[in-house]
């Protein structure tokens, strides 16, 4: 009797295993395939995207026309230096000033310390682009229309309080004891944040790093608004200029949505592990 | 335990806080105030109360523009929370089941469109839905259901739709991955004590996990409201910013581009601008607002 | 209520052995305990009988039947969990109450049988608040509440008592013994204090390394030890042991030559044992006493140990006495009421010689004869 149950169970295990498979893998392609079709697209030639869009670049249809052209467009090149400072040093910025005002939020007691907290947290529900008008008139007032630094400003000024939000919560996990007893050691407070601290938030600072940089390297709205001129274009900006100009080059456009989704790719292969864990550690909070 | 304050609390506040200021809450206020100011033709600013606001309300031409884009928003927001909240539940609530294998994978590749630049989604999409390329077109024959395809980017019934389900496709990894995280934050002797009890695995779902992450859904939704009705990128980035066909699909986000921006004949205006800022953030605070007064309060007992 | 057989149960986890050759019957409404070092595999033998684990080898049977592939509910069984598992978002009455809807129970039944679970557990002011509004131990209770009120024919505690804090852990261990002579239940109960195995078990069953080092009745393991892990596991403090060289051996006595050069014969069956073997003598501190200045000239050699003190503490109802003799081999003594001996003295300890342990080079207990003869497992 008990072989014919763990034969019945087995099989049930294996139908709902099917079932959970089947949705997800489904959606998993749903989700690489107009990637994977881009890219197998970029390297054929214009005849082949059309007569064949789903097949592989054959012999006859394989071609890096397109990526030649959007390489040896020079602009390219200046415009992904662009992206790289500005989030770059964005991203720098926010972990370091975010880390420094959680620390500053967490650990001291002060009058207005929750007035202030709930100042910065309401940065996270009210979107900065609604204070756009007054953001450009500054810029204007400041001479800073069309410079990289009124974007790193700006993107500051928006990942700032989720930042100082996760952080908070991560600090907020250090016991008490360390910072107690580098306290009793007469260690000052800027040696305990930077020593004692900053090193053991590692992950949150990854996690915090990921969820910065991607909307800011992605942003359309402020490059476009603050800094459309040719010199300071961010490659995202660049990039939607360069698809506008060239619409009917489908090989020429493929490429440069090819090359503009692998440095993500790339770097998404790397951290990914770092940022599911950071997600799932603590960021729900 | 907190420490006395001295000037190294001012230090470690004073660079954050002072670029918050200057850059996001002071523009903000900025903002709400010069909508209270009226442009000219000449382009001189003067103060004009509530001009811009009833010019915004009950002139045919702005009102109209302000209800389509804000009927559109709402369109956005209710197919995004139906559509995509369900969908991020159900994979989340697949990927944390106990020994699904390539779990891993699945996770990584799921959350990938959200890593992708807007510009990429947008244009990928309009050539896989154009029907010069055709992409589209072979496959649904391919399952037979040719006849259902049509320009729907080009149409102004079903652009809004269209966009819309593309947004979905793009950021369906976010409230995935908090609901997979609250998920998981359940401690598995909960799910046991109930197993052991003779709760089935669909009655464990309903009675014990869907319940502890009803604070996560709460969340997700707000955000969702947040970002749609803040929503730009994906827009232009398919439609341009003039939102067609026929500003079908029109956001909040765009009509505030064009109308501080102005387009091709029309001339921005800042004060109109920030007036339609300003009612924006009304909208979001009444929102926000809602969800804490009502929602959230009454989710504290779902709470682990 | 239930028997419950294991018969040859075995667990791996690939191909990595947690549980070998588990045999073992529980009979209709014993208390039987699980205790071990941590790692020793009765949490996972827990699981396997409530059903949370797979059964990778041998038969369980619950009254006769073979329920390896039943899930936990068709057993009839209801666990106790370490962290209590309470639904954080019912209140008290509802965790109670669940197992009863998914049952099918009407809502009159589900009623009368939680308040009189509450009532049993003094719980019943309780019902309406929230786990998280619950301090330990009242949270400790509405878990056995929820086990109860279901009426099982087994019950399964997984350390129940070891979040607690010590007073409120004796406490609740009272109750619990209480709970099992008033509900006449079948009970599997893991834990790792001995303490608390010895109290409440009607047998013990000692584990280590995934196997079944001895069961029995508390007192058994205690006078009976099968081998040295059992005899160091029972009594607190650790049983001493110090090592011998067999004199001679016979079924009755054996003589043996100790480390420190006393010679004594003990009543043992040493009919496994050689000339010249090197065994283990194990003596508990209980068993040992200080012998009086007056006494020393009488005390005979053979059951005499002389030592420097190297640490004395002082518990009130008791005192123990360590002890650091010839050839760097100490010993623990424990005797009753207070002491005036200090650090650095000079003492002679006397242990009865009647009450000693043997044990051979394997570790495997010889026999003891002296002691009261108590009821084999």
């Amino acid at each position: 009797m008990s072989q014919i149950s763990h034969r019945t169970r087995r099989a049930a295990g294996i139908g709902r295993a099917a079932l959970v498979h089947l949705t997800l893998g489904g959606y998993s392609l749903l989700v690489l395939c107009p990637i994977v079709l881009v890219v197998l697209n970029s390297f054929k030639t214009r005849e082949g995207i059309f007569d064949s869009p789903l097949g592989l670049p054959t012999s006859l249809t394989l071609t890096l026309s397109g990526y030649v052209k959007v390489l040896g467009n020079a602009a390219m090149g200046h415009m992904f230096l662009n992206s790289a400072i500005v989030t770059g040093v964005s991203l720098v910025a926010i972990l370091l000033l975010g880390a420094m005002a959680a620390w500053g939020l967490t650990e001291y007691g002060f009058r207005g310390n929750r007035l202030l907290s709930l100042f910065l947290a309401f940065g996270i529900m009210v979107p900065i682009r609604l204070g756009s008008v007054a953001i450009l008139q500054t810029m204007v007032a400041l001479n800073l229309v069309n410079t990289l630094t009124a974007l790193v400003l700006v993107y500051i000024a928006q990942g700032l309080p989720l930042a100082v939000m996760i952080l908070s919560e991560f600090i907020h996990q250090v016991p008490q004891e360390l910072k107690d007893a580098a306290r009793c050691d007469g260690v000052g407070e800027y040696r305990i944040f930077f020593q004692v601290v900053l090193p053991l938030i590692r992950p949150a600072i990854a996690t915090v790093a990921v969820f910065t940089m991607v909307p800011i390297w992605n942003d359309l709205w402020f490059p476009l608004i603050l800094a459309p001129s040719e010199d300071t274009q961010t490659i995202t900006l660049g990039v939607q200029q360069f698809i506008g100009q060239y619409a009917t080059d489908w090989n020429g456009v493929l490429a440069a949505l090819s090359l503009a989704v692998l440095p993500i790719l790339a770097l998404y292969a790397l951290f990914s592990r770092q940022l599911i864990r950071g997600i799932t550690a603590g960021a729900v909070k | 335990m907190k420490q006395k304050s001295g000037w190294h609390v001012l230090v470690f506040l004073a660079p954050a806080v002072l670029i918050y200021t200057a850059f996001s809450a002071w523009p903000l206020l900025a903002t709400l105030r010069l909508s209270l100011y009226g442009t000219d033709d000449t382009g001189a600013v003067s103060f004009a109360g509530f001009a811009n606001f009833h010019r915004l309300m009950f002139d045919d031409h702005w009102f109209g523009a302000f209800r389509n884009a804000m009927v559109n928003n709402l369109e956005f927001f209710a197919i995004n929370s139906l559509v995509q909240n369900p969908i991020a539940l159900l994979l989340a609530a697949l990927l944390s089941l106990r020994g699904v294998r390539g779990a891993t994978t699945y996770r990584t590749v799921l959350f990938l469109p959200t890593l992708l630049s807007v510009v990429i989604i947008g244009f990928t999409w309009q050539l896989i839905l154009s029907p010069l390329w055709g992409v589209t077109e072979k496959l649904m024959t391919a399952v037979g259901l040719g006849d259902w395809f049509g320009p729907w980017l080009g149409q102004e019934s079903t652009a809004l739709t269209t966009v819309s389900l593309i947004s979905v496709w793009q950021f369906v990894g976010i409230p995935m991955m908090l609901i997979y995280a609250a998920l998981i934050a359940i401690p598995d002797e909960i799910v046991e004590a109930a197993a052991v009890e003779g709760a089935s695995p669909w009655r464990i779902f309903w009675s014990i996990r869907l319940p502890l992450i009803l604070p996560t859904l709460g969340l997700v939704n707000i955000l969702t409201f947040v970002g749609n009705f803040n929503a730009f990128d994906l827009i232009y980035a398919v439609k341009g910013a003039l939102a067609g066909p026929n500003f079908s699909t029109d956001l909040l986000g765009t009509l505030f581009y064009r109308t501080f921006f102005g387009y091709q004949s029309e001339m921005g205006s800042a004060t109109m601008g920030a007036a339609l800022a300003t009612l924006m953030f009304l909208v979001i605070l009444v929102g926000v607002g809602a969800y804490f007064l009502l929602v959230q309060r009454r989710l504290q007992r779902f709470a682990l | 209520m239930a028997q419950v057989e294991l018969s040859k149960i075995s667990k791996s986890y690939g191909s990595s052995p947690v549980l070998q050759d588990i045999d073992l019957r529980i009979d209709d409404g014993e208390l039987v305990v699980l205790v071990g070092p941590s790692g020793c595999g009765k949490s996972t033998l827990l699981r396997m009988i409530c059903g949370l684990e797979d059964i990778t080898g041998g038969e369980l049977r619950i009254d006769g039947v073979v329920v390896n592939d039943l899930p936990p509910m068709q057993r009839g069984i209801a666990m106790v969990f370490q962290s209590y598992a309470l639904y954080p978002h019912m209140t008290v009455r509802g965790n109670m109450a669940f197992g009863l809807k998914i049952q099918g129970a009407g809502k009159g039944e589900r009623e009368t049988r939680v308040a009189a679970a509450a009532k049993a557990l003094h719980i019943d002011h309780l019902l309406d608040r929230l786990p998280r509004e619950l301090s330990g131990g009242q949270r400790q209770r509405v878990a056995i509440g929820r086990a109860i009120v279901r009426q099982p024919r087994l019950f399964l505690f997984d350390e129940p008592l070891s979040n607690l804090d010590a007073a409120l852990r004796v406490k609740t261990r009272i109750e619990l013994a209480r709970l099992h002579r008033e509900l006449a239940a079948t009970m599997v109960y893991v834990t790792h204090d001995q303490v608390e195995a010895m109290t409440l078990g009607d047998r013990i069953v000692v584990m280590h390394e995934g196997r079944i080092q001895q069961a029995g009745s508390p007192l058994d393991l205690y006078e009976h030890p099968a081998n040295r892990f059992v005899a160091s596991f029972i009594g607190s403090p650790t049983i001493n042991f110090v090592g011998a060289i067999v004199l001679s051996a016979s079924a009755r006595r054996v003589g043996l030559q100790l480390e420190n050069g006393a010679v004594i014969d003990v009543p043992a069956d040493g009919s496994r044992l050689q000339v010249g073997a090197r065994v283990d003598v194990g003596i508990r501190p209980e068993h040992t006493s200080v012998v009086d200045g007056k006494e020393l000239s009488r005390v005979p050699d053979e059951c005499r140990f002389d030592g420097e003190v190297t640490l004395v503490e002082q518990l009130g109802e008791s005192h123990l006495i360590y002890l650091r003799m010839a050839g760097d081999v100490e010993l623990v003594s424990r005797s009753p009421g207070h002491t005036r001996v200090r650090i650095g003295d000079r003492i002679a300890l006397r242990a009865e010689v009647e009450r000693l342990y043997l044990f051979d080079s394997s570790g495997i207990a010889c026999r003891r004869l002296a002691s009261p003869v108590l009821e084999a497992a």
